[in-house]
């Protein structure tokens, strides 16, 4: 094995080794530890590897199968490397999920809060809130009234209290007017906010399926490899090839018809 | 969200499928060989969804937890319960989408790997009408890059290399098949089919129980793990005795005869399939076809069931020879795994 060959093995045996303190060794009640260096260690897997393959090849043919096992090895690992890489990838998705979550339900526990203020104000008593402006409109006719009746022209009691009443049930008819327009803006605005909440809370729900999915992903079965790297077909010096031939042609041109497809 | 597609760069995965009545098997380039219950298993609500964790079961597990599900069964007599018309009802839908997900559980069992493409050959009846065949299609093209589909016992035959003159027979659990091949692709005249099959045994079996052993109370599915474990024709040594609830109670009945009465209900109708094939077969090779009568599927591990056909074969033809296929359960699929790496490239590639 050459130099950059033992040097990428050496590589490959530290990414795989794992680091720990001597604190840590003693904690789990380690006293001594036997050291093996990482060239012996190389060098016991040449030896390994070699003995193997002297049992069973000669010559050319040992190192052409020593360099595809290298070859091998080295492939094997980068697929740990990018299984590692997806493992992250997919724990960060989930992450990121459950933040969308999470900010999906403070938004919808927001839009609720909100509803319920909207709806609580919708019912205060309407009374209150009017007596006051009854009080300054009464208070105003009083005054038209008082300076007419001191003008002279105008009379009596019985006058002055027609006109409240006659201004009173002017006021209210409005009132009422307003009131239903502003009834109809109240409602109109509720309804939306339970549209909002409804989408709102339909968005959660399906965030939380993707969730749950993600987290079911956390055992990822990155698969096995197939034995092929490439597509494979009949070969030509296969028993009954013109048979076989004509019978996957026969095949094929049945799934066109079945699959629809232009021939 | 969506994670990006991987480039298909990394080799082929060929996987072939026998989708079954009873069982759905699959065998993959990968080395995976995998079996599964036709069997598709859907909480009933909301309490069994969170206590089982699952949107859906498959097969064994399925089973076990049949009581939390709505189950399906959605192969009925080796074909899908599905008419694709306008006449489609509530339960047909169900069974379709059961069959997609039974399908796609299939392929995940062959545990493809993301980065390589993914060439499939599944074995459907022959029967199966164009409306089915698509459904099938339609279910696994979610999944792989390229399908194909072919006859399940033409695929038994191609999978052993015996292309010319051989007559298959295929026992299923819903249906019997019988094809001859003659080196080129059975027609409709190179197949027969019956409804004859392990559901019929299963029936057969359960009624000569109740029949015959007072009190004991059986389910099909118990009925259906005796036949796996003691199903014989013809002649044995062995006495069938198997232990059935009365009343709660755990008794003892012997079943040799009832075991042996229901499994010859399906020699009669093979008898009948293989004398129609080779009677109409051209007379020149007829004594060669008669020889070389392979028996295959899920009903071929009834003990006894070769030479009991043999027997009959004899009787009624003069003579014959039958042989049973080494691996029952994963025939049909090597089969279909076989004529999926046989496939050329632009095959695969026109249908992808």
């Amino acid at each position: 094995m050459g130099g950059t060959d033992r040097n990428t093995l050496k590589d490959a045996v530290r990414r795989i080794a794992f680091r720990t303190s001597l604190d840590s060794l003693k904690k789990q009640g380690v006293e001594q530890v036997s050291v093996l260096g990482i060239d012996r260690i190389i060098a016991l897997i040449e030896e390994a590897v070699h003995r193997s393959l002297k049992s069973r090849f000669v010559g050319i043919e040992r190192d052409a199968v020593a360099d595809a096992t290298k070859a091998e090895f080295l492939r094997l690992l980068r697929t740990n490397e990018d299984l590692q890489r997806q493992k992250t990838e997919v724990e960060k998705l989930r992450d990121r999920a459950q933040e969308e979550v999470d900010q999906m339900r403070r938004e919808l526990s927001h839009q609720q809060h909100a509803l319920a203020e909207r709806l609580q104000q919708g019912s205060l008593p309407d009374t209150s809130r009017y007596a006051g402006e009854d009080a300054a409109i009464a208070a105003k006719v009083k005054d038209l009234v008082g300076a007419l009746f001191r003008a002279g022209d105008v009379g009596s009691a019985e006058l002055q209290e027609r006109v409240l009443e006659l201004i009173i049930d002017t006021v209210g008819h409005e009132r009422r007017n307003a009131e239903s327009a502003r009834r109809a803006l109240r409602d109109r605005e509720v309804e939306n906010m339970q549209r909002r909440i409804e989408k709102l809370t339909q968005s959660l729900e399906t965030t939380e399926h993707r969730l749950r999915q993600v987290a079911a992903m956390k055992d990822i079965d990155d698969g096995i490899s197939s034995i092929y790297r490439e597509v494979q077909g009949l070969g030509g010096g296969e028993e009954s090839y013109g048979k076989k031939k004509e019978l996957m042609s026969a095949i094929f041109q049945a799934n066109m018809r079945l699959q629809k497809k232009p021939q | 969200m969506e994670a990006v597609a991987p480039e298909k760069d990394h080799g082929v995965l060929y996987i072939g499928m026998d989708l079954g009545t009873s069982r759905t098997s699959v065998s993959a380039s990968n080395g995976v060989r995998e079996t599964v219950y036709s069997m598709v298993g859907y909480p009933k609500d909301v309490v069994s969804k969170k206590l089982l964790k699952k949107d859906v079961l498959f097969g064994k597990e399925a089973l076990e937890k049949r009581l939390s599900l709505k189950m399906y069964k959605p192969l009925e007599k080796g074909v899908l319960k599905y008419s694709g018309d306008g006449s489609m009802t509530e339960e047909m839908k169900a069974n379709l989408k059961a069959a997609q997900d039974l399908i796609g559980e299939a392929i995940r069992l062959a545990r493809p790997r993301k980065d390589e493409l993914v060439y499939c050959v599944i074995g459907a009846p022959a029967e199966a009408s164009m409306k089915n065949k698509e459904a099938i299609i339609e279910a696994a093209r979610a999944h792989v890059d390229s399908v194909m589909l072919c006859s399940e016992p033409f695929s038994v035959a191609y999978g052993l290399d015996w292309l010319e003159d051989v007559l298959v027979i295929d026992i299923g659990a819903g249906t019997t098949d019988l094809c001859r091949m003659h080196g080129t692709m059975p027609e409709d005249a190179d197949q027969v089919m019956y409804e004859i099959a392990g559901d019929a045994v299963d029936a057969e079996l359960k009624r000569l129980i109740l029949q015959s052993c007072t009190g004991a109370q059986v389910s099909d599915l118990m009925v259906k793990e005796i036949k796996e474990r003691y199903s014989f024709v013809g002649d044995t040594s062995e006495r069938v005795v198997v232990e059935l609830p009365v009343s709660g109670k755990p008794t003892q009945f012997d079943i040799t005869e009832q075991m042996r009465k229901a499994c010859s209900v399906l020699i009669d109708p093979i008898l009948e399939g293989i004398y129609r094939l080779i009677s109409t077969f051209d007379p020149e090779f007829q004594v060669r076809l008669k020889n070389r009568v392979l028996l295959a599927g899920g009903g071929s591990m009834i003990r006894g069931l070769d030479t009991a056909i043999e027997r009959a074969m004899k009787e009624r033809l003069g003579g014959g020879k039958v042989i049973r296929i080494e691996e029952p359960i994963y025939g049909g699929a090597n089969g279909a795994l076989k004529i999926a790496h046989d496939m050329p490239e632009e095959f695969w590639e026109k249908l992808k």
